[in-house]
This record gives C-alpha cells, sequence and structure tokens, in this order.
C-alpha cells in the first residue's frame, strides 16, 4: 500500500483561502487502510471546514482515485453537480490519486490534503514499513525478498556499510540494518555464497520519470 | 616519494596519518599539521567531506601535498557525486599526480552538517574500486575507451569489529575481486579481535593497515562505545584513560602500545589523531615507528 500522512491544517487552509465553496473526495482504498483519507477522516476534514466557515458542497470516497474511470465515473457523473458548485476541490488521497483528479477535473484548482510517503507493507493497523522504491529492476531474488534499496539509507547493493551496531543502522538506531536482516535470513536458507556475487550499479534510468506504460495494442 | 601499493610489496611496514581539509579556505593549520610528519609518514590520508560534514575537497589538497613532496592518498566517497562525477574525478586526481586513492561508501547524509542534502551513493565502495581498475584498463563504467590510462593504488575500508564480522569479510573479499590492493581499518583497541579477524582475513592476502585514534578521554572512550558502530574499547582502557592525571600523555602510551602489539599482526597502521595531529610525532617516537 501506499502510505500518506495528513498534511498540517493550517498548510491546508493556507491553501484553501481564497475559497469557500469546497468539494472533498477521499480515497476508498490506502488512505482508507491508513485512516488518513477514509470516510472518517473526510467527515472530519469536512467538519473543521465548516467549522471556518466554509461551504463543502459535497465530498465522495472514490474507490480508487488513482484509476481514472472510477474518479471520472464518481465526480463527472454521480456528483457533477456538487463539484460544479464548488471553487476548488480537496484531495485526501497519495500523489497519484490527487493527480489523477486534477487530470479528471480539468477547469478547478485541486489542492493535497496529504503527503505520500513510501510503499509500504502494512504490518499491523498502526504500523507500516518502507519495502518498495519501484526501482524497474526487482533485485529480490538474491537478497533474500528483503530490499536494499528501500530499507538502507545508502541503498548499498553490495554488502553493509561500517556504521551497523548490534544490528541496527546509525542512520536511525530504531531501525535494523538492511543487510544484517539479509545476512540472517540468507544464513537460515543456508544461501550465505549468494552474497559473494558483485553486482553492477543500478540502471537508474529506469527510474526516470516519468515513467509510462501503454499496453495498447498498435 | 612511493604509491602505497610498492610500499607494501617492498614489505615495507607502511604509515599513514589522516588530515583533514578545513571548513574554508585557510590551509595554514592542515600543511602545518602535514609538514610536522614529513618524512616520518609515509602518506597523508586526505578525508573527503568527513561525517558528511562540507568542507574543502580532499582533492586539491592532496595536490597540494604532491606540490610539496608529501605523498596523498585521496579519499573518495560515494556520498555525493554519481557515476559520471566519480570516475571524472579519478581522472582529475591521476593528471594531478595523486594516484594513492582510498575508495569508501561515505557517512550518510542525515550524519552530517547539511541533513537536508540529496544522498547520491549511485555507485557503493565496491562499484567504485570497479570503476577505478576498469579506468586503469583504458576503459570507462559505460564501456567506453579512454584517450590514456592513470594507475592508481586502489584502497578500500573494513571494520574488524563488525558484528556479524563475516558480513564484513564478505564484503572485504568483492572490494579485494573489485580491485583493492591494501585495506585500512576502523579503530581497533583489542588486539585479540585483531588478530582473529587477521586470521579470518589471511585467505585474501591483501595488506592491511590497523586504525588507531588517539583516545582523549574516557568520556570519548564511552561516546565511541555507545555510538560508534564497529569501534570498541575495553573497560580496562577506559579505566586507565579515567585514571590517568596527564590525558595526553596517557593517550599516547596506549596508542603507541596498540601499535607494538598490533604490528606482528598486520602490514602497517593508519593514524587518525581527530584534532591531535599536534601529538603524532610524540606517539610515532613512543611506537618506535
Amino acid at each position: 500500500m501506499i502510505v500518506t500522512e495528513q498534511k498540517a491544517f493550517t498548510e491546508i487552509v493556507g491553501y484553501l483561502n481564497p475559497y469557500k465553496r469546497l468539494f472533498i473526495v477521499g480515497c476508498g482504498s490506502c488512505a482508507t487502510a491508513w485512516h488518513t483519507g477514509g470516510e472518517t477522516e473526510v467527515r472530519e476534514m469536512a467538519g473543521k471546514l465548516q467549522d471556518m466557515g466554509k461551504i463543502i458542497t459535497g465530498w465522495v470516497v472514490v474507490e480508487e482515485p488513482c484509476d481514472e474511470r472510477k474518479t471520472k465515473r464518481e465526480l463527472q457523473r454521480a456528483h457533477a453537480a456538487e463539484v460544479a458548485e464548488a471553487e476548488a476541490l480537496l484531495v485526501m488521497a497519495c500523489g497519484a490519486g490527487t493527480g489523477t483528479v486534477a487530470m479528471a477535473i480539468p477547469d478547478k484548482p485541486i489542492y493535497p490534503a496529504l503527503n505520500s510517503l513510501y510503499l509500504a507493507r502494512l504490518e499491523r493497523l498502526t504500523r507500516t514499513d518502507e519495502r518498495c522504491v519501484l526501482c524497474g529492476e526487482c533485485v529480490l531474488a538474491w537478497t533474500g525478498g528483503i530490499c536494499p534499496l528501500a530499507t538502507c539509507p545508502k541503498g548499498l547493493l553490495n554488502g553493509p556499510c561500517g556504521g551497523y551496531k548490534d544490528g541496527h543502522c546509525e542512520v536511525d538506531q530504531s531501525k535494523e540494518c538492511a543487510w544484517v536482516a539479509i545476512y540472517q535470513r540468507m544464513k537460515n536458507l543456508d544461501s550465505l555464497e549468494m552474497l559473494e556475487t558483485i553486482h553492477p550499479p543500478k540502471d537508474f534510468s529506469k527510474m526516470t520519470h516519468p515513467r509510462r506504460v501503454d499496453k495498447t495494442p498498435a | 616519494m612511493a604509491l602505497l601499493n610498492e610500499l607494501f610489496e617492498a614489505k615495507k611496514f607502511v604509515v599513514t596519518v589522516e588530515i583533514g581539509p578545513p571548513k574554508g579556505v585557510d590551509l595554514t593549520e592542515a600543511l602545518e599539521d602535514a609538514e610536522l610528519l614529513r618524512g616520518r609518514v609515509d602518506a597523508f590520508n586526505v578525508t573527503d567531506q568527513q561525517s558528511s560534514v562540507m568542507r574543502l575537497g580532499s582533492l586539491p589538497l592532496c595536490h597540494l601535498l604532491k606540490d610539496r613532496g608529501l605523498e596523498p592518498v585521496f579519499q573518495i566517497t560515494c556520498r555525493d557525486r554519481n557515476r559520471i562525477a566519480l570516475q571524472s574525478d579519478l581522472l582529475s586526481a591521476y593528471v594531478l599526480g595523486v594516484q594513492n586513492i582510498l575508495c569508501l561508501t561515505g557517512d550518510h547524509v542525515s550524519l552530517g552538517d547539511h541533513p537536508q542534502a540529496k544522498p547520491v551513493f549511485d555507485l557503493d565502495s565496491v562499484s567504485l574500486l570497479q570503476a577505478a581498475s576498469l579506468l586503469q584498463k583504458g576503459q570507462d563504467l559505460a564501456g567506453k575507451e579512454l584517450k590514456g590510462k592513470p594507475q592508481f593504488s586502489l584502497g578500500a575500508v573494513v571494520t574488524p569489529g563488525g558484528d556479524p564480522v563475516e558480513l564484513q569479510i564478505i564484503k572485504m573479499e568483492k572490494k579485494v575481486k573489485a580491485g583493492a590492493q591494501f585495506f585500512q581499518t576502523q579503530a581497533v583497541y583489542e588486539p585479540e579481535t585483531f588478530a582473529r579477524f587477521m586470521d579470518k582475513v589471511s585467505y585474501l592476502n591483501v595488506p592491511v593497515m590497523v586504525g588507531i585514534v588517539l583516545l582523549k578521554s574516557a568520556a570519548m572512550a564511552r561516546f565511541m562505545n555507545k555510538n560508534v558502530a564497529g569501534v570498541h574499547v575495553p573497560e580496562n582502557l577506559i579505566e586507565e584513560m579515567d585514571k590517568a592525571p596527564n590525558k595526553a600523555q596517557k593517550s599516547i602510551e596506549i596508542a603507541a602500545r596498540l601499535i607494538r602489539e598490533m604490528r606482528p599482526l598486520c602490514q602497517g597502521v593508519h593514524i587518525m589523531p581527530i584534532g591531535w595531529e599536534k601529538r603524532v610525532p610524540a606517539l610515532l617516537d613512543a611506537a618506535g615507528l
């Protein structure tokens, strides 16, 4: 899932200052699971904005706002009238969801209510950690399923730096060293020899933005 | 002046000392410190924005030392430069007469004085060594041919006190395969641990210079034990420092003793004075170097 956090309310209010009438879009997927942009949070946000004298013309939690078809269905059809009444939209979704709403509603300003943080494992309802950086050439085959790009602050591919202590990382001592974790897993799998291979530097051309895939037959 | 790999080949016990470029452009003190050790050490190991603190670069100071007839070691880290800049700086070093290169991953930017900076780490210490080795063969990382080949003496680092140490050794072996001709270590205070480490890496058949950091106080030792990965100062040394009326004298006595004890185990010593550069001549005297 994509982990998000709500922006400080003062920052959101700063963006919305010129507008009186607002429509709010939530996310029924990641932001609902992580409680940053589901129905509860959208209702809370609407209440706080109304307390400041804003008029909420309507709100909707789109099942997956990053799916343009679903977003258009909700904003251009089911809630078209409420959206039309609004001067601006506030989106409580990740950057992909917010960007998709902007593409779907070209004639109104769109503001993000969340910061997008990382692609995560949801460990429990209150805990997630980063697991993937979408690098474009997955390395998990030789790292025991633990991504050193996502879990080592330096993204090292050939083993740890000298900064691990008691299995923890010197950049953040509350976190375990990615390579100690990889080492322990490979040791348990009796595959330590896999760590002896020298891996060439990453092909960062695979991460050149914007990335786009079109599977439509030519 | 000779390159470090030549000294190791000649079976010399090599002595290097770390020297840090200033934050700013006043080189008076750095050059004074180096001058104090003229003829007493084999090379000056110039740090690359150590601890991720922005300073004058390593390469210009290496070049200035070389101009004064002092042999430098250019520390180069992967923290601030991508593969284009790293390879270019290696070529630049060679044309400036700087051929001893110490390849490091580098500290993370979050530990320094510009924690908001973008950390690069396009290469790591292993792929940086590979890049330098390739350049020596007349090729770059893109497989393109060079006009004129540089020649380097390539070094790398290892932490004998890393736990698990096997993880350090796996990486050390990769560094040897990638072209490392010598190693210098993180600070060592336990000769027994170092002896065990040297025994484990003897199959690599590569010269190792033991790292010596001058202890300034018992508090510094305790701080390192708590915060510096792979460094452990044993309790008896901390007590010795604590009880000593003259800390500087005791510091030198301990460091000299460590050097004497570990000298038979390795091929050189790398001294990191961390502000006590002016005391290095006394240390060399005490250690019989």
